[in-house]
Protein backbone atom coordinates (compact mmCIF):
# COMPACT_ATOMS: atom_id res chain seq x y z
CA UNK A 1 0.00 0.00 0.00
CA UNK A 2 2.80 2.27 0.76
CA UNK A 3 5.96 3.46 -0.51
CA UNK A 4 6.56 5.15 2.21
CA UNK A 5 4.96 4.66 5.62
CA UNK A 6 5.64 7.47 8.19
CA UNK A 7 4.71 7.64 12.26
CA UNK A 8 2.07 10.01 12.80
CA UNK A 9 0.02 10.48 15.62
CA UNK A 10 -1.97 14.04 14.51
CA UNK A 11 -5.57 13.58 14.92
CA UNK A 12 -6.76 14.47 11.22
CA UNK A 13 -4.53 11.97 9.26
CA UNK A 14 -3.47 12.56 5.45
CA UNK A 15 -1.80 9.90 2.68
CA UNK A 16 -0.71 11.27 -0.23
CA UNK A 17 -0.50 9.65 -3.72
CA UNK A 18 3.60 9.71 -5.18
CA UNK A 19 2.71 12.26 -7.56
CA UNK A 20 2.45 14.78 -4.90
CA UNK A 21 5.97 16.00 -3.92
CA UNK A 22 6.74 15.99 -0.25
CA UNK A 23 10.55 17.16 1.18
CA UNK A 24 12.38 14.70 2.90
CA UNK A 25 10.52 12.25 1.77
CA UNK A 26 10.75 9.96 -1.52
CA UNK A 27 8.80 10.62 -4.54
CA UNK A 28 8.72 8.05 -7.26
CA UNK A 29 6.07 8.84 -9.71
CA UNK A 30 5.62 4.65 -9.05
CA UNK A 31 8.16 4.94 -11.71
CA UNK A 32 11.78 3.49 -11.87
CA UNK A 33 12.96 6.84 -13.50
CA UNK A 34 12.19 8.76 -10.35
CA UNK A 35 12.90 5.96 -7.56
CA UNK A 36 14.53 7.12 -4.44
CA UNK A 37 13.41 10.95 -5.56
CA UNK A 38 13.87 13.12 -3.22
CA UNK A 39 12.29 16.71 -3.46
CA UNK A 40 13.32 19.74 -2.59
CA UNK A 41 9.73 21.07 -1.40
CA UNK A 42 6.65 19.98 -0.21
CA UNK A 43 3.20 20.40 -3.06
CA UNK A 44 1.28 23.75 -1.91
CA UNK A 45 -2.06 21.17 -1.13
CA UNK A 46 -0.52 19.19 1.28
CA UNK A 47 1.48 22.33 3.03
CA UNK A 48 -2.32 23.75 3.39
CA UNK A 49 -3.46 20.56 4.55
CA UNK A 50 -0.35 20.60 7.29
CA UNK A 51 -1.49 23.90 8.35
CA UNK A 52 -5.15 23.10 9.18
CA UNK A 53 -4.02 20.08 11.30
CA UNK A 54 -3.69 17.08 8.72
CA UNK A 55 -0.55 15.09 9.94
CA UNK A 56 1.16 12.93 6.63
CA UNK A 57 1.04 8.87 7.43
CA UNK A 58 2.78 8.22 4.24
CA UNK A 59 3.33 7.94 0.02
CA UNK A 60 0.60 5.75 -1.40
CA UNK A 61 1.82 4.03 -4.59
CA UNK A 62 0.54 4.55 -7.58
CA UNK A 63 0.73 3.68 -11.70
CA UNK A 64 3.64 5.23 -13.67
CA UNK A 65 3.23 8.43 -13.68
CA UNK A 66 -0.30 8.51 -12.87
CA UNK A 67 -1.28 7.56 -16.18
CA UNK A 68 -2.93 3.84 -15.92
CA UNK A 69 -6.21 2.41 -14.99
CA UNK A 70 -5.82 1.50 -11.16
CA UNK A 71 -1.84 1.41 -10.26
CA UNK A 72 -0.68 -1.44 -12.21
CA UNK A 73 1.97 -0.11 -13.93
CA UNK A 74 3.64 1.10 -10.45
CA UNK A 75 7.15 -0.16 -10.73
CA UNK A 76 6.98 -1.96 -7.48
CA UNK A 77 4.09 -3.72 -8.41
CA UNK A 78 -0.17 -2.98 -8.62
CA UNK A 79 -1.74 -3.55 -5.30
CA UNK A 80 -4.25 -6.30 -5.26
CA UNK A 81 -6.53 -8.11 -3.38
CA UNK A 82 -7.80 -11.60 -4.53
CA UNK A 83 -6.84 -11.24 -7.94
CA UNK A 84 -8.11 -7.64 -8.41
CA UNK A 85 -6.82 -4.07 -8.61
CA UNK A 86 -6.61 -1.75 -5.82
CA UNK A 87 -5.49 1.71 -5.80
CA UNK A 88 -3.11 1.97 -2.40
CA UNK A 89 -4.82 5.96 -1.53
CA UNK A 90 -8.46 4.54 -1.27
CA UNK A 91 -7.02 0.96 0.45
CA UNK A 92 -5.66 3.24 3.01
CA UNK A 93 -8.54 5.17 3.87
CA UNK A 94 -10.87 2.10 4.05
CA UNK A 95 -8.44 0.78 6.36
CA UNK A 96 -8.89 3.80 8.37
CA UNK A 97 -5.09 4.54 8.32
CA UNK A 98 -5.87 7.91 6.78
CA UNK A 99 -8.73 10.05 6.45
CA UNK A 100 -8.34 11.74 3.60
CA UNK A 101 -5.83 10.96 0.26
CA UNK A 102 -4.59 13.74 -1.56
CA UNK A 103 -4.17 12.61 -5.14
CA UNK A 104 -3.70 13.44 -8.57
CA UNK A 105 -6.65 13.18 -11.14
CA UNK A 106 -4.65 12.54 -14.26
CA UNK A 107 -6.75 9.78 -16.17
CA UNK A 108 -9.45 9.28 -13.66
CA UNK A 109 -7.74 6.48 -11.45
CA UNK A 110 -9.04 8.52 -8.23
CA UNK A 111 -12.81 8.57 -9.83
CA UNK A 112 -12.96 4.90 -10.80
CA UNK A 113 -11.42 4.12 -7.10
CA UNK A 114 -13.72 6.16 -5.55
CA UNK A 115 -16.43 4.24 -7.28
CA UNK A 116 -15.48 1.13 -6.93
CA UNK A 117 -14.83 1.16 -2.92
CA UNK A 118 -17.85 3.76 -2.03
CA UNK A 119 -15.86 6.47 -1.41
CA UNK A 120 -16.24 9.69 -1.92
CA UNK A 121 -13.90 11.81 -4.32
CA UNK A 122 -13.51 15.32 -5.44
CA UNK A 123 -11.81 16.75 -8.92
CA UNK A 124 -12.21 19.96 -8.04
CA UNK A 125 -12.80 22.89 -10.63
CA UNK A 126 -9.41 22.96 -12.85
CA UNK A 127 -7.48 25.69 -11.40
CA UNK A 128 -9.36 25.99 -7.73
CA UNK A 129 -6.32 23.75 -5.89
CA UNK A 130 -2.81 24.82 -7.13
CA UNK A 131 -0.50 22.00 -8.46
CA UNK A 132 2.65 23.61 -7.23
CA UNK A 133 4.71 20.65 -6.14
CA UNK A 134 2.64 18.10 -8.23
CA UNK A 135 4.63 15.49 -10.44
CA UNK A 136 3.20 17.91 -14.18
CA UNK A 137 1.79 14.80 -16.62
CA UNK A 138 -1.38 16.19 -18.43
CA UNK A 139 -1.28 19.89 -17.16
CA UNK A 140 -4.19 21.25 -19.26
CA UNK A 141 -7.00 18.56 -17.72
CA UNK A 142 -5.54 17.18 -14.52
CA UNK A 143 -5.77 18.40 -10.59
CA UNK A 144 -5.32 17.29 -7.59
CA UNK A 145 -8.32 15.43 -5.97
CA UNK A 146 -9.06 14.61 -2.72
CA UNK A 147 -11.26 11.41 -1.33
CA UNK A 148 -12.39 10.39 1.92
CA UNK A 149 -15.02 8.30 3.59
CA UNK A 150 -17.40 10.38 3.71
CA UNK A 151 -18.56 14.18 2.03
CA UNK A 152 -18.17 15.98 5.05
CA UNK A 153 -14.34 15.06 5.34
CA UNK A 154 -14.10 16.00 1.39
CA UNK A 155 -15.39 18.69 2.24
CA UNK A 156 -13.13 19.75 4.81
CA UNK A 157 -10.04 19.08 2.82
CA UNK A 158 -11.07 20.90 0.03
CA UNK A 159 -11.84 24.01 1.91
CA UNK A 160 -8.01 23.64 3.27
CA UNK A 161 -6.49 22.86 -0.10
CA UNK A 162 -8.89 25.45 -2.23
CA UNK A 163 -7.61 28.92 -3.12
CA UNK A 164 -5.07 30.89 -4.88
CA UNK A 165 -1.57 30.12 -4.96
CA UNK A 166 1.17 32.88 -7.07
CA UNK A 167 3.30 29.67 -7.33
CA UNK A 168 0.88 28.06 -10.23
CA UNK A 169 0.40 29.95 -13.58
CA UNK A 170 -2.98 27.83 -13.63
CA UNK A 171 -4.06 28.66 -10.74
CA UNK A 172 -7.30 30.99 -10.60
CA UNK A 173 -7.31 34.42 -9.17
CA UNK A 174 -9.52 34.90 -6.35
CA UNK A 175 -11.87 37.13 -8.01
CA UNK A 176 -12.95 34.19 -9.89
CA UNK A 177 -13.70 32.29 -7.72
CA UNK A 178 -17.89 32.24 -7.76
CA UNK A 179 -19.37 29.40 -6.09
CA UNK A 180 -22.62 27.89 -6.91
CA UNK A 181 -23.83 26.55 -3.54
CA UNK A 182 -27.93 26.74 -4.55
CA UNK A 183 -30.13 23.83 -3.75
CA UNK A 184 -30.20 21.75 -6.74
CA UNK A 185 -33.43 20.41 -8.31
CA UNK A 186 -32.74 19.13 -11.33
CA UNK A 187 -30.45 16.51 -12.85
CA UNK A 188 -29.59 14.62 -16.09
CA UNK A 189 -28.33 11.23 -16.69
CA UNK A 190 -26.11 10.95 -19.44
CA UNK A 191 -27.34 7.97 -20.93
CA UNK A 192 -25.13 7.59 -23.52
CA UNK A 193 -21.95 6.51 -20.47
CA UNK A 194 -24.44 3.46 -19.59
CA UNK A 195 -24.48 1.16 -22.55
CA UNK A 196 -21.36 -0.63 -21.96
CA UNK A 197 -21.44 -0.71 -18.00
CA UNK A 198 -22.15 -4.30 -16.08
CA UNK A 199 -24.86 -4.95 -14.43
CA UNK A 200 -23.05 -3.82 -11.08
CA UNK A 201 -22.63 -0.48 -12.01
CA UNK A 202 -25.93 0.37 -14.04
CA UNK A 203 -27.50 -0.65 -10.22
CA UNK A 204 -25.70 1.86 -8.51
CA UNK A 205 -26.80 4.67 -11.33
CA UNK A 206 -30.15 3.29 -10.86
CA UNK A 207 -29.96 3.30 -7.29
CA UNK A 208 -28.25 6.47 -7.34
CA UNK A 209 -30.85 7.91 -9.25
CA UNK A 210 -33.95 6.48 -6.90
CA UNK A 211 -32.31 7.92 -3.77
CA UNK A 212 -32.35 11.42 -5.73
CA UNK A 213 -36.05 10.56 -6.89
CA UNK A 214 -37.00 9.82 -3.60
CA UNK A 215 -35.44 13.47 -2.27
CA UNK A 216 -37.39 15.58 -4.42
CA UNK A 217 -34.53 15.67 -7.15
CA UNK A 218 -36.14 15.60 -10.66
CA UNK A 219 -34.03 13.23 -12.84
CA UNK A 220 -34.22 13.30 -16.59
CA UNK A 221 -32.27 11.24 -19.10
CA UNK A 222 -30.25 12.85 -21.66
CA UNK A 223 -28.50 11.56 -24.52
CA UNK A 224 -25.33 13.57 -25.83
CA UNK A 225 -22.32 11.81 -28.58
CA UNK A 226 -20.70 14.97 -28.77
CA UNK A 227 -19.59 14.47 -24.56
CA UNK A 228 -18.98 11.21 -25.21
CA UNK A 229 -16.41 11.79 -27.78
CA UNK A 230 -14.28 13.33 -24.93
CA UNK A 231 -12.49 10.08 -24.36
CA UNK A 232 -10.57 9.97 -27.83
CA UNK A 233 -9.94 13.75 -27.45
CA UNK A 234 -8.60 13.43 -24.16
CA UNK A 235 -6.62 10.78 -24.83
CA UNK A 236 -4.98 12.74 -28.03
CA UNK A 237 -4.36 15.82 -25.86
CA UNK A 238 -3.71 14.07 -22.27
CA UNK A 239 -0.39 11.69 -24.53
CA UNK A 240 0.64 14.88 -26.23
CA UNK A 241 1.34 16.90 -22.75
CA UNK A 242 2.66 13.47 -21.49
CA UNK A 243 5.30 13.25 -23.69
CA UNK A 244 6.44 17.01 -23.42
CA UNK A 245 6.32 16.37 -19.72
CA UNK A 246 8.64 13.46 -19.09
CA UNK A 247 10.44 15.00 -22.22
CA UNK A 248 12.74 16.25 -18.90
CA UNK A 249 13.66 12.57 -17.67
CA UNK A 250 16.97 12.34 -19.30
CA UNK A 251 19.52 10.33 -16.77
CA UNK A 252 21.61 13.91 -16.61
CA UNK A 253 20.43 15.99 -13.85
CA UNK A 254 18.27 13.69 -11.71
CA UNK A 255 16.06 10.44 -12.18
CA UNK A 256 17.52 7.21 -13.17
CA UNK A 257 20.63 7.03 -15.27
CA UNK A 258 21.71 3.85 -16.81
CA UNK A 259 24.99 2.37 -16.79
CA UNK A 260 25.09 1.10 -20.11
CA UNK A 261 26.15 4.01 -22.10
CA UNK A 262 29.56 4.95 -24.21
CA UNK A 263 28.22 8.21 -25.62
CA UNK A 264 25.56 11.10 -25.06
CA UNK A 265 22.91 9.49 -27.58
CA UNK A 266 23.31 6.66 -25.26
CA UNK A 267 23.01 7.73 -21.65
CA UNK A 268 19.52 9.18 -22.96
CA UNK A 269 18.14 6.60 -25.06
CA UNK A 270 19.12 4.26 -22.59
CA UNK A 271 18.14 6.42 -19.89
CA UNK A 272 14.91 6.52 -20.47
CA UNK A 273 14.46 2.43 -21.99
CA UNK A 274 14.99 1.67 -18.99
CA UNK A 275 13.64 3.80 -16.95
CA UNK A 276 10.29 3.55 -18.20
CA UNK A 277 7.50 1.31 -18.46
CA UNK A 278 5.52 0.28 -21.52
CA UNK A 279 2.57 1.89 -21.16
CA UNK A 280 4.22 5.48 -20.63
CA UNK A 281 6.41 4.54 -23.57
CA UNK A 282 3.70 3.73 -25.97
CA UNK A 283 1.94 7.43 -24.61
CA UNK A 284 4.88 8.93 -24.78
CA UNK A 285 5.57 7.95 -28.75
CA UNK A 286 1.24 8.16 -29.37
CA UNK A 287 1.68 11.72 -28.16
CA UNK A 288 4.86 12.46 -30.10
CA UNK A 289 3.16 11.29 -33.25
CA UNK A 290 0.12 13.61 -32.88
CA UNK A 291 2.62 16.48 -32.43
CA UNK A 292 4.00 15.54 -35.77
CA UNK A 293 4.22 17.82 -38.75
CA UNK A 294 2.00 15.07 -40.62
CA UNK A 295 -1.22 14.76 -37.94
CA UNK A 296 -1.00 18.37 -35.56
CA UNK A 297 -3.44 19.49 -37.18
CA UNK A 298 -5.57 16.79 -38.38
CA UNK A 299 -5.34 14.59 -34.85
CA UNK A 300 -3.91 17.28 -32.25
CA UNK A 301 -5.60 20.86 -33.16
CA UNK A 302 -9.13 18.73 -33.87
CA UNK A 303 -8.86 17.47 -30.13
CA UNK A 304 -8.38 21.19 -28.89
CA UNK A 305 -11.51 22.19 -30.60
CA UNK A 306 -13.25 19.08 -29.67
CA UNK A 307 -12.57 20.27 -26.10
CA UNK A 308 -14.46 23.62 -26.81
CA UNK A 309 -17.47 21.12 -28.20
CA UNK A 310 -17.44 19.51 -24.91
CA UNK A 311 -17.10 22.53 -22.63
CA UNK A 312 -20.09 23.94 -25.00
CA UNK A 313 -22.62 20.87 -24.51
CA UNK A 314 -21.74 21.10 -20.82
CA UNK A 315 -22.60 24.65 -20.73
CA UNK A 316 -25.83 23.76 -22.62
CA UNK A 317 -26.87 21.03 -20.10
CA UNK A 318 -26.26 22.91 -17.44
CA UNK A 319 -28.90 25.85 -18.64
CA UNK A 320 -31.34 23.06 -17.65
CA UNK A 321 -29.84 21.07 -15.54
CA UNK A 322 -27.67 21.47 -11.59
CA UNK A 323 -25.57 18.57 -12.31
CA UNK A 324 -24.97 15.25 -14.72
CA UNK A 325 -25.24 12.08 -13.64
CA UNK A 326 -23.19 9.11 -14.97
CA UNK A 327 -20.88 6.32 -14.05
CA UNK A 328 -17.33 6.74 -13.40
CA UNK A 329 -16.06 3.08 -14.55
CA UNK A 330 -17.78 0.09 -16.61
CA UNK A 331 -16.97 -2.35 -13.87
CA UNK A 332 -17.01 -2.27 -9.90
CA UNK A 333 -13.42 -4.60 -10.44
CA UNK A 334 -10.86 -4.96 -12.58
CA UNK A 335 -9.26 -8.47 -12.11
CA UNK A 336 -5.51 -8.61 -13.18
CA UNK A 337 -6.12 -11.10 -15.62
CA UNK A 338 -8.45 -8.81 -17.30
CA UNK A 339 -5.68 -5.94 -17.37
CA UNK A 340 -2.89 -8.33 -18.37
CA UNK A 341 -5.43 -9.11 -21.78
CA UNK A 342 -5.41 -5.63 -22.05
CA UNK A 343 -2.83 -3.62 -20.69
CA UNK A 344 -4.06 -0.42 -22.71
CA UNK A 345 -7.27 -0.76 -20.57
CA UNK A 346 -6.74 2.83 -19.39
CA UNK A 347 -7.58 4.43 -22.84
CA UNK A 348 -10.20 2.71 -23.02
CA UNK A 349 -12.24 3.16 -19.59
CA UNK A 350 -11.41 6.73 -19.43
CA UNK A 351 -14.79 7.54 -21.12
CA UNK A 352 -16.47 8.01 -18.05
CA UNK A 353 -13.41 10.22 -16.17
CA UNK A 354 -12.26 11.78 -19.61
CA UNK A 355 -15.15 14.73 -20.04
CA UNK A 356 -14.87 16.05 -16.92
CA UNK A 357 -11.12 15.79 -17.25
CA UNK A 358 -10.74 17.34 -20.51
CA UNK A 359 -13.64 20.54 -19.50
CA UNK A 360 -12.00 20.90 -16.13
CA UNK A 361 -15.74 20.92 -14.90
CA UNK A 362 -15.96 19.23 -10.60
CA UNK A 363 -16.57 15.39 -10.46
CA UNK A 364 -17.85 14.65 -7.28
CA UNK A 365 -17.98 10.63 -6.48
CA UNK A 366 -20.40 9.21 -4.23
CA UNK A 367 -22.57 6.11 -3.96
CA UNK A 368 -20.11 4.63 -7.01
CA UNK A 369 -21.49 7.24 -9.42
CA UNK A 370 -20.21 10.57 -10.58
CA UNK A 371 -21.66 13.78 -10.93
CA UNK A 372 -20.55 16.41 -12.43
CA UNK A 373 -21.43 19.99 -12.52
CA UNK A 374 -20.46 23.11 -13.97
CA UNK A 375 -17.15 25.27 -12.64
CA UNK A 376 -16.96 25.98 -9.15
CA UNK A 377 -20.56 24.33 -8.12
CA UNK A 378 -18.93 21.77 -5.90
CA UNK A 379 -20.82 22.43 -2.97
CA UNK A 380 -24.48 22.00 -5.04
CA UNK A 381 -22.35 18.44 -5.90
CA UNK A 382 -21.97 17.57 -2.50
CA UNK A 383 -25.91 18.71 -1.67
CA UNK A 384 -26.06 15.65 -3.84
CA UNK A 385 -23.82 13.42 -2.73
CA UNK A 386 -25.22 13.98 1.14
CA UNK A 387 -28.55 12.81 -0.48
CA UNK A 388 -26.80 9.85 -1.91
CA UNK A 389 -24.64 8.93 1.07
CA UNK A 390 -28.06 9.69 3.57
CA UNK A 391 -29.47 6.91 0.95
CA UNK A 392 -26.79 4.43 1.67
CA UNK A 393 -26.74 4.58 5.36
CA UNK B 1 1.51 4.34 -39.01
CA UNK B 2 4.19 1.68 -39.68
CA UNK B 3 7.14 0.53 -38.96
CA UNK B 4 9.32 3.13 -40.35
CA UNK B 5 7.52 5.84 -38.76
CA UNK B 6 8.07 3.83 -35.11
CA UNK B 7 11.32 3.55 -35.64
CA UNK B 8 11.68 7.69 -36.02
CA UNK B 9 9.43 7.89 -33.05
CA UNK B 10 11.23 5.91 -31.00
CA UNK B 11 14.58 8.04 -32.17
CA UNK B 12 12.72 11.01 -31.70
CA UNK B 13 11.61 10.56 -28.08
CA UNK B 14 15.08 8.56 -27.30
CA UNK B 15 13.22 5.16 -26.55
CA UNK B 16 14.40 1.60 -27.78
CA UNK B 17 11.26 -0.91 -27.98
CA UNK B 18 11.69 -4.79 -28.45
CA UNK B 19 10.42 -6.62 -31.32
CA UNK B 20 7.33 -7.81 -29.08
CA UNK B 21 6.91 -3.69 -27.80
CA UNK B 22 6.85 -2.78 -31.34
CA UNK B 23 3.93 -5.13 -31.71
CA UNK B 24 2.34 -3.91 -28.97
CA UNK B 25 2.50 -0.18 -29.92
CA UNK B 26 1.64 -0.83 -33.57
CA UNK B 27 -1.61 -2.47 -32.26
CA UNK B 28 -2.38 0.68 -29.78
CA UNK B 29 -1.81 3.14 -32.50
CA UNK B 30 -3.96 1.00 -34.81
CA UNK B 31 -6.84 1.23 -32.34
CA UNK B 32 -6.40 4.86 -31.48
CA UNK B 33 -6.62 5.87 -35.27
CA UNK B 34 -9.32 3.83 -35.48
CA UNK B 35 -11.52 5.41 -32.46
CA UNK B 36 -10.14 8.98 -34.02
CA UNK B 37 -13.05 8.39 -36.59
CA UNK B 38 -15.64 9.06 -33.61
CA UNK B 39 -13.89 12.86 -33.99
CA UNK B 40 -14.04 13.52 -37.67
CA UNK B 41 -17.88 12.64 -37.05
CA UNK B 42 -17.81 16.09 -35.40
CA UNK B 43 -17.93 19.36 -37.35
CA UNK B 44 -15.65 21.79 -36.05
CA UNK B 45 -15.02 24.02 -38.90
CA UNK B 46 -16.52 27.21 -37.10
CA UNK B 47 -15.48 25.68 -33.82
CA UNK B 48 -12.24 27.87 -32.03
CA UNK B 49 -9.56 25.65 -30.14
CA UNK B 50 -9.67 25.53 -26.80
CA UNK B 51 -5.91 25.18 -25.11
CA UNK B 52 -6.84 25.94 -21.61
CA UNK B 53 -10.41 25.51 -20.45
CA UNK B 54 -10.64 28.56 -17.66
CA UNK B 55 -10.02 31.94 -19.19
CA UNK B 56 -6.74 32.88 -17.58
CA UNK B 57 -4.55 34.92 -19.20
CA UNK B 58 -0.40 34.10 -19.08
CA UNK B 59 0.15 34.97 -15.41
CA UNK B 60 2.94 37.11 -15.01
CA UNK B 61 4.41 37.65 -11.43
CA UNK B 62 6.76 41.04 -10.65
CA UNK B 63 10.23 40.32 -12.03
CA UNK B 64 12.12 39.92 -8.88
CA UNK B 65 15.29 37.46 -8.37
CA UNK B 66 13.96 34.91 -5.63
CA UNK B 67 16.52 32.28 -4.54
CA UNK B 68 14.53 29.40 -4.06
CA UNK B 69 17.28 26.61 -4.32
CA UNK B 70 21.02 25.72 -3.17
CA UNK B 71 23.14 24.32 -6.00
CA UNK B 72 24.18 22.05 -3.40
CA UNK B 73 20.68 20.97 -2.82
CA UNK B 74 19.90 20.65 -6.61
CA UNK B 75 22.89 18.78 -7.11
CA UNK B 76 22.03 16.09 -4.69
CA UNK B 77 19.80 14.03 -7.23
CA UNK B 78 22.50 14.19 -9.98
CA UNK B 79 23.80 10.65 -10.82
CA UNK B 80 26.98 12.63 -11.43
CA UNK B 81 28.50 15.94 -10.62
CA UNK B 82 31.98 17.56 -10.18
CA UNK B 83 32.65 20.80 -8.84
CA UNK B 84 28.98 22.16 -9.08
CA UNK B 85 28.34 20.90 -12.89
CA UNK B 86 26.34 17.88 -14.40
CA UNK B 87 28.44 15.48 -15.84
CA UNK B 88 27.16 13.45 -18.92
CA UNK B 89 29.77 11.42 -21.49
CA UNK B 90 32.10 13.38 -23.90
CA UNK B 91 30.42 15.08 -26.60
CA UNK B 92 33.28 15.46 -29.24
CA UNK B 93 34.72 12.99 -29.74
Amino acid sequence: MYNVKIDCSVAKKVIADDMILTKGVATTAGSKMLEGFMSLFTSEALVRLEEKGYGLVGKAKVGEFGFDLLGETAVNGALTADGVLKLAAAEAVLANEADVALTMDINGSVRRAAAQTGLVSVKPTYGTVSRYGTIPVACSGETVSLMAKNVADVKDALAAVAGHDPKDGTSLPDSMYVTDAATPKRIAVLTDMLANVNADVKAKVDSAVAALKADGIEVVEVTNDKIAAAKVAWNILMSAELCNNVSRYDGVKFGYRTPNFTNLDELYMNSRTEGFGELLKTAILFGSETLSTDNYMKVYDKALRIRRVVVEEFKRLFQEFDAVLMPACSTLEYTVDAVNNDKYMAFNENFYTAPASISGLPAVVAGGVQLVGKAFSEDKLFTLAEKLEKEGK
Amino acid sequence: MDREILRRLELLNQLKLTEAEKEDVLSFFAAREAEHKVLEAIDTANTERMVHVMPIDTVVREDVVVKMFEREDLQAQAPETDEGYWCVPKVME
